[in-house]
């Protein structure tokens, strides 16, 4: 048995399983299409290692401020003006008016993440409706929308993010992850049309129509569950990328207000101290990003491996 | 051939018409109008913001007819001298170009606007920018796909061997860093703790002879190039490493994947079976079909490229266009901001097309007609 015909024997829930033979490989037919997923994940290390250290940086994110004695915003002494290099109290150091670099690092977890995950989830359903739209009405509606992908492809993306991030975003953090989730649906809009147009032709599209399934429903029910895989990995990609936007938006002070932090916030002011030997204001805040960005990656390579039908486990 | 050009530049026209629109709506829409950037400004007089507005077919507080009629007059299609309309004061289409009879404002006759600080026309600004922009990018855009598609054929054609598990390593780990991230630590390496190399601007301002991109720099560059060229190539180190080091990974991963998908074919077996040598079944088979998805994404991210400067020029204080654009969000130049929109994307547009066109030379099994 194939895994093609493995998984559309599973995909039907109505349908009761075939009676199990003793065969190893069709004993498979009790798992379901993400079990086979995550077993397939489970065997790639890397993916693994980057799922451990992004499960790690969300439970940083989320218990972190409260067993981190400092506060990022807290300048504790007027007397004595910072920058010290990493000590056993500060162990990455504090800035130039002494706030702890190591706060910054945990509390500003709680807001770069936040932003990549909300503006991911937002991209991925305007970027899913409208190229399913897309996909589906065809001729001049699939044209139109596709003329404004072709524009958001034309203008530089950060460009427009910094303008809007400046005029729009007000330093606050809903309209800043409105601004990063209705910016890069793009990518994900004409990821899935293609898919669309590819699956279309499909055998177990034409042996729906064949049986009379209405468009809507092979749409929505048929296409895009197997176009599924693609787009998750481009939203792996979409939540890296808009990390790291927002740190360098808000390194240029035109993201969150001084008094959030994240991991951007923590570095906007890094470079002016760089020249007196400072290193680690700029170091452990951009290590974060890109330790979190480098798991993300991880994790989007384990599921484009383990997502993809055509590969066996 | 020739119907293929006419056709994709007759598509992009629609594409050009929405990135207008959007440049326009994005200065329209932004707090206080147009002109809220002179809101600070106590030397500047209602008046005179309004002799402002009126040279600029802007209104104060526009309706939806208003916004339309506005944007109208900035693309120079509306003519709003002496209630012209949709003609010129010769009477003919406003759209039409000067020597034809047709109005001077707007940008369809190359009227960008004025800077609302500097008070320079938008596109000399623009111009002055362009040489740093361009060595820059040009430089660097030619090292990242050498680079990258000699460590992604190098990393398919030995496959799993110690050079594919290296470059998969490094193209994994710089893929992840954040440009300005990175520049910064360039920057503290190279420039402050080693200095080696120079970690701000592009020319060394104490030996220049003059700022960069004006007149007299030009022409003390022209009496002695070989010491100013020097000079420039030692500033461009570490802003075109970082510029690069992202790209390369990513493309890196890509080209290796392509060469991969063609060193797998048929004709591949078939030629390393008759007995040709290595090199000659990698280059003129292999990778002259591998080419394709190549050239596609390297025409694509012509964007990207635009975008990683804004973040390397910021970061290395390098005056391009970059660094001007930055300096127009900070101020809210609106007719700035949207020049420098407007002319990267339709620049972005057009080598699309260039690669569009390009295709049928490398792969001459595409025929358009």
């Amino acid at each position: 048995m194939t895994l093609p015909e493995l998984e559309r024997s599973v995909g039907g829930a109505s349908t009761p399983a075939p009676a199990p033979a003793e065969d190893v490989e069709v004993s498979l037919e009790s798992l379901g299409q993400w079990q086979l997923a995550w077993r397939r994940f489970k065997l790639h290390k890397l993916a693994m290692i980057g799922l451990g250290i992004f499960a790690f940086m969300i439970v940083l994110a989320i218990i972190g401020p409260f067993i981190d004695p400092f506060n990022p915003l807290f300048i504790p002494n007027a007397k004595h003006p910072g920058g010290d290099g990493p000590s056993l109290q500060h162990i990455f150091g504090t800035d130039n008016v002494g706030r702890d670099v190591l706060a910054m690092v945990i509390n500003g977890a709680r807001i770069s993440i936040s932003i990549g995950m909300f503006s991911m989830l937002i991209a991925g359903v305007v970027g899913v409706v409208i190229g399913a739209v897309a996909g589906y009405a065809g001729g001049i509606v699939d044209n139109i929308l596709m003329r404004i992908v072709d524009v958001f492809f034309a203008i530089p993306f950060l460009f427009v993010i910094l303008v809007a991030a400046r005029f729009f975003g007000q330093g606050e953090l809903i309209p800043l992850i409105l601004i990063f989730g209705l910016l890069s649906w793009p990518l994900i809009a004409r990821l899935v049309l293609a898919l669309f147009l590819s699956l279309r032709e499909a055998d177990f599209v034409e042996a729906a129509r064949a049986v009379g399934v209405s468009d809507a429903r092979i749409t929505f029910r048929h296409i895009l569950p197997s176009a599924l895989g693609p787009v998750i990995v481009a939203m792996t990609l979409t939540m890296a990328g808009n990390i790291v936007l927002e740190a360098f938006v808000s390194y240029l002070n035109f993201g969150l207000s001084a008094d959030q932090t994240s991991w951007g916030n923590a570095l906007s002011n890094a470079q002016t101290v760089l020249s007196q030997g400072n290193w680690w204001w700029a170091f452990f805040p951009g290590m974060a990003i890109a330790l979190t960005v480098l798991a993300i990656n991880f994790v989007g390579d384990g599921l484009r491996d383990a997502l993809d039908p055509r590969s066996r486990l | 051939m020739t119907k293929f050009i006419v056709r994709r530049v007759l598509q992009a026209i629609p594409v050009i018409w929405l990135i207008t629109v959007v440049s326009f709506l994005l200065m329209q829409q932004a707090p206080g109008g147009p002109q809220g950037a002179f809101n600070q400004n106590p030397h500047i007089t209602p008046e005179q913001v309004n002799a402002w507005l009126a040279r600029w077919c802007l209104e104060r507080n526009p309706d939806v007819v208003g916004t339309i009629r506005e944007y109208f007059g900035w693309l120079g299609v509306w003519n709003c001298q002496g209630g012209g309309g949709f003609f010129s004061a010769q009477g003919l289409p406003n759209f039409l170009p000067a020597f034809l009879g047709g109005g001077t404002n707007g940008v369809i006759h190359g009227d960008f606007g004025f800077s609302i600080f500097s008070g320079q026309p938008v596109v000399d600004m623009i111009l002055q920018r362009l040489p740093a922009t361009m060595i820059l990018m040009l430089t660097a855009w030619l090292l990242w796909v050498t680079i990258a598609t000699l460590t992604g054929v190098l990393a398919a054609v030995k496959r799993y061997s110690i050079w594919d598990q290296i470059i998969t390593i490094f193209s994994y780990v710089f893929f992840s860093l954040p440009t300005f991230w990175l520049g910064l630590i360039l920057i503290f390496i190279f420039g402050v703790e080693l200095r080696w190399l120079p970690a701000q601007g592009i020319v060394n301002v104490r030996a220049a002879p003059a700022p960069f991109g004006t007149d007299a720099y030009w022409k003390a560059f022209g009496a002695h190039p070989l010491p100013n060229i020097i000079d420039i190539g030692s500033h461009l180190v570490l802003p075109v490493l970082t510029l690069i080091a992202v790209s390369v990974a990513g493309d890196s991963r890509f080209v290796r994947s392509a060469m991969l998908e063609t060193l797998s074919q048929d004709y591949v077996r078939t030629a390393k079976a008759k007995g040709l040598p290595g090199r000659s079944v990698v280059f003129r088979h292999a990778f002259r079909n591998a080419l394709l998805p190549i050239l596609t994404n390297i025409a694509l991210e012509i964007a990207f490229l635009f975008s990683g400067a804004v973040a390397t020029e910021t970061v290395f204080s390098w005056p391009g266009m970059g660094q001007l654009f930055f300096q127009g969000v900070n101020q809210r130049d609106y007719f700035l901001l949207m020049g420098i929109l407007l002319i990267s994307s339709v620049f972005v547009v057009m080598m699309n097309i260039v690669a569009d066109v390009l295709y049928v030379f490398v792969d001459p099994r595409i025929r358009y007609d």
